[in-house]
């Protein structure tokens, strides 16, 4: 991999900005604090813009826009900063749903209290979200990914639900707890380029041409999976997730789920199949395996939900399986099913979240059997979620469709039972949202609830609009997405498999 | 007898190179006359003024030793980065405590003028302590911190849990400083020298007596470092400390009970080095099992932060356990890291309980950041640190200590560390979340802090975050003294 610096310190610029933005919210008064946060998060959005329209997405696998700053020179801790395919994409990810999110914050009648401390959280997280997403150093992606449970764990805790205590100790231990396995490996990995190559680095580029041990290289790859399948989630470690996406404000699920669990799958991506290439291909049927296995129990427990809440958290798992599954059956149609399919989740699944917030405000009540056949009255929200929820379903045109035909198509290429077992598994992802819908539109409404429906309008409108409008372009021209990491995709696939370059 | 052999033998002692002790010395001694002579309303002011400037001296002349390295005193007293270092930070966290102390004490309506002398005392024990390979003198040296301690705990009159700690630490102290003797009469049966250098690098037939002699030593140290099993007098003595005696304990006093171990680590051989790599790897695993399990369970928070000093205890002696340059890297920052971070949250507990209705009960706790918004923000910036969240320096300790173990391949300590610390996420975390997110219970005006208060309590805030950060401010004396202990 090579890199590419720029004129302008334009992602360092982008990462402090909302961090700038935060500490201006505490410094003015509280009334003024969701504009500035307001207008920190766009102006973030627009310098991601600038950043999209100078990329070069012919040399989409070169770390673009790089630049380094040396924190400590002897352990090689720099913080290097840059994007290339996957990064852009995440990055741009990032900055759309956090302006989303503020967004809907800003129209959201339960977000009333302690603002000031409610922007601050969201604007540094989108600072430390951002800095995981550009750095390509092990031990700053590190320091950025603990640092984004701090502002987490208090959304989840000051402005969440009922068990809001209970589900912010659990996100906070799961992740924390886990995350240290991932500290001993990146610090093995470091001792262990010191004995060979004579000095600490944290650099990936420098760590990637390392050749390590068969038997060492899987345990590293296991340090690192232990963290990213808790963060992702994978099946047996994801009983943290439906508690703190159940629990915490719409605002605050909407980015849990549409960047948080990103940081985990990325990193599967980049360090658990980047560094560790020849442990990936080795236990990649294990992975897959473990990825199917993870789609089929999320739409099960799924189905079970009549939280909405709940109901997409667990759905956001099922997504996620599909996730793991492509990015580890190593093949070219797997890997690009999977970085669309993060993106795609990212937007549907926020946008989910959001409907599920709107009915909450509406009914007071997370039960969505209560709003049965009622949808109707709300002419533009049944629309909105009819999109967002066949999209999320993988109908064709819906953003998540190509990660799920790419999956199948790509697990074609192994074996074709293979194949029928993703779509299986794929049925009963689609089973979940069909009961969804059948339960908002075709149920017959009891009279005897009488409930004021007020159709979406203002803020949340717009909100839902940013989301709508991606979540279409995904569907009907995935092409120009594909176009972000198809150089990305091919090199690291070259590596991957030892083929000639 | 030939007079010139005689006085071939005796070497003039380079004075220069004790200068600061000397300062230190004159200090003390200054302190306790005028405690004796002056009388009324000035004295507390003028023994803070004195005690100030004094220690201002001192931090100055510490540049002279930084430029003339080297022994003295017949190889007795030695002079090099770690020393230096270790009396730079101790003076700093000193500077730091000493404005909370005379607020601390009158708030208790009492005062206290020892305290000045005492304290001048025991830094100058830790100075001695930093920089003396010699048996005997380490023997005096630890004596002196020791007592010092000892009456400082037991200062508050009328306050039988004093009494009760300053006991059991005096009790087990002793106990230690028995055992640590008489692992150093093994080791000289061993070696014919008093010098841990010449000790450990001498070719004898009886390895046992060696061994046996450091394993009493070590033994003997563990009891000081608060290492389980030896660690009962821990949280007595920190709970019955006033509270600014108890963040000197935790800080300075945890850096200075380390340094012989450290001086060890680069003379750990061959021949030893896995009897080494056990002893403290298996004290290491218990001390940070042991401290983190029973501060769980805890409901005072000052009893709960001394279990949490035990605990790092054992992380710091994990990372010792790798006797190589780059164990003793992560030892030297982390207990310099671990004094910034204790001190810090010990002295937001003295600012808290000059109010005569707090106490340091969980309960009190609750909507702390309600009632004292920026003391409870320094304690949430402490309890993250202690932690090991990045970037504050306690995961910048965290992560050098990996890299030692991962280093010498010690998975079996590493896990338990990784076990260790997710215990531990329990109670910082329920800290964070009990000031932050419940409702206040009752309402719990903060006491009004003066300037030296708030401006020491934010810098070691910031230094706890800046440290982790931007660790090359610091990085450079880590790297001398590691690297001049090993290649000399």
């Amino acid at each position: 991999m090579e890199k590419v610096g720029f004129e302008f310190p334009i992602i360092s610029v982008s990462l402090a900005t909302p961090a700038i933005f935060a500490i201006l919210v505490l410094l003015f008064k509280e009334k003024f604090a969701k504009y500035i946060a307001l207008l920190g998060t766009g102006l973030v959005f627009l310098i991601s813009l600038v950043v999209l329209f100078k990329f070069d997405f012919s040399k989409d696998n070169v770390i673009q826009f790089y630049e380094e700053y040396t924190i400590l020179k002897e352990l090689g801790v720099k913080l290097s900063l840059g994007v290339d395919g996957l990064s852009l994409l995440m990055y741009i990810l990032t900055t759309l749903v956090s302006l989303i999110a503020i967004i809907w914050s800003i129209g959201d009648e339960k977000i009333k209290h302690r603002l000031k401390e409610y922007y601050v959280a969201f604007l540094l997280t989108e600072s430390f979200v951002i800095g995981v997403f550009t750095t390509f150093n092990l031990i700053v992606f590190y320091t950025f990914y603990e640092l984004t449970l701090l502002p987490m764990l208090f959304v989840i805790g000051i402005w969440g639900y009922k068990l809001r205590l209970y589900s912010a100790y659990k996100f906070f231990v799961y992740i924390f707890i886990s995350s240290l396995f991932l500290l001993l490996g990146i610090a093995s990995l470091s001792a262990y380029h010191y004995k060979v190559k004579g000095f600490f680095t944290f650099d990936y580029l420098e760590l990637v041409n390392l050749n390590i041990p068969n038997g060492f290289e899987i345990f590293l790859f296991l340090l690192f999976f232990i963290a990213f399948a808790v963060k992702t989630p994978i099946v047996p470690f994801h009983t943290w997730l439906p508690d703190a996406h159940g629990e915490a404000p719409t605002a605050g699920s909407v980015v849990l789920a549409a960047i948080l669990l990103k940081m985990g799958t990325y990193a599967l991506v980049r360090f658990n199949i980047g560094l560790f290439p020849d442990a990936a291909l080795e236990l990649s049927p294990y992975l897959v395996a473990l990825g199917i296995y993870s789609i089929i129990m999320a739409s099960w427990m799924t189905i079970s939900q009549t939280n909405i809440k709940r109901f997409v958290a667990y759905s956001s798992v099922s997504h996620m399986g599909f996730v793991v599954t492509a990015a580890f059956l190593l093949n070219v149609e797997g890997l690009r099913a999977s970085i669309i399919e993060m993106f795609a989740h990212g937007l549907t699944s926020a946008g989910l979240f959001m409907i599920a917030g709107y009915i909450y405000n509406q009914l007071h009540t997370f039960n969505f059997t209560s709003l049965r056949g009622a949808i109707k009255f709300m002419p533009f929200f049944a629309t909105i979620t009819a999109a967002i929820a066949f999209a999320a379903m993988g109908l064709p045109g819906g953003s998540s469709f190509w990660g799920k035909f790419l999956t199948i198509l790509s697990a074609r290429e192994y074996s074709t039972p293979l194949a029928f077992l993703v779509i299986f598994a794929a049925f009963f992802s689609a089973a979940y949202v069909l009961y969804f819908l059948k339960t908002l539109y075709l149920d017959v409404r009891e009279e005897s609830i009488l409930v004021h429906f007020k159709d979406v309008s203002g803020y949340p409108l717009v909100a839902f609009l940013l989301i709508v409008i991606p979540v279409l372009l995904v569907g009907f021209v995935p092409f120009i997405f594909f176009a972000f990491y198809n150089e990305f995709l091919l090199h690291l696939l070259k590596y991957v498999l030892k083929l000639p370059f | 007898m030939d007079l010139r052999a005689l006085i071939g033998v005796i070497e003039i002692p380079d004075l220069k190179k004790f200068f600061p002790e000397f300062i230190l010395l004159l200090l003390a001694f200054i302190l306790f006359t005028l405690e004796l002579f002056i009388k009324g309303r000035e004295r507390k002011f003028v023994l803070n003024v004195v005690s100030y400037v004094g220690y201002f001296a001192v931090l100055m002349s510490l540049l002279i030793p930084w430029m003339y390295k080297g022994d003295t005193f017949y190889g007795n007293f030695t002079n090099d980065p770690l020393a230096v270092t270790v009396k730079v930070f101790s003076i700093l966290i000193v500077l730091a405590i000493l404005p909370f102390a005379s607020s601390y004490f009158s708030a208790k309506r009492s005062f206290y003028g020892e305290f000045y002398y005492i304290l001048a005392f025991t830094l100058l024990g830790v100075f001695i302590l930093a920089s003396t390979y010699n048996l005997i003198i380490l023997y005096v040296s630890l004596e002196l911190i020791s007592v010092g301690f000892y009456i400082l705990t037991a200062l508050l009159k009328g306050s039988t849990e004093a009494k009760e700690g300053a006991f059991k630490y005096l009790i087990l102290g002793g106990l230690s400083i028995a055992l640590a003797s008489y692992g150093a009469a093994f080791m000289y049966i061993y070696s014919g020298s008093l010098d841990l250098r010449e000790i450990l690098t001498y070719q004898g037939k009886d390895i046992h007596y060696l061994v046996l002699g450091l394993v009493f030593f070590l033994v003997g140290l563990a009891v000081k470092i608060g290492a389980v099993p030896f660690h009962y007098w821990v949280p007595d003595a920190y709970q019955g400390a006033p509270t600014p005696v108890t963040a000197l304990m935790a800080s300075v006093g945890k850096l200075a009970f380390f340094i012989p171990l450290v001086r060890v680590m680069p003379l750990v051989q061959e021949k030893f080095s896995l009897v080494w790599t056990i002893t403290v790897g298996v004290i290491a695993a218990l001390t940070m099992l042991y401290g983190n399990l029973v501060a769980l369970v805890q409901k005072d928070v000052k009893r709960l932060l001394a279990y949490s000093s035990i605990a790092h205890s054992g992380y710091i002696m994990a990372g010792a356990a790798v006797a190589k340059v780059v164990g003793m890297k992560a030892v030297i920052y982390f207990l310099v890291a671990y004094a910034v971070m204790s001190a810090g949250a010990f002295l937001v507990l003295a600012l808290m309980e000059k109010n005569p209705t707090w106490n340091n009960y969980m309960e009190n706790f609750y909507g702390l950041r309600f009632n004292a918004p920026y003391l409870a923000f320094a304690f949430f910036v402490y309890m993250v640190a202690l932690l090991g969240i990045p970037p504050t320096v306690g995961f910048v300790g965290k992560a050098l200590v990996f890299m030692a173990l991962s280093f010498d391949k010690l998975w079996w300590l590493a896990f338990i560390m990784i076990l260790s610390a997710a215990i531990s996420t329990g109670y910082y975390i329920r800290l964070v979340v009990i000031m932050y997110m419940h409702e206040r219970e009752k309402e719990i005006q903060a006491a009004s802090a003066h300037l030296g208060e708030k401006f020491s309590l934010f810098a070691l805030t910031l230094a706890s975050v800046l440290l982790g950060a931007l660790p090359s401010l610091v990085w450079f004396f880590v790297k001398l003294s590691a690297e001049n202990l090993f290649t000399g």
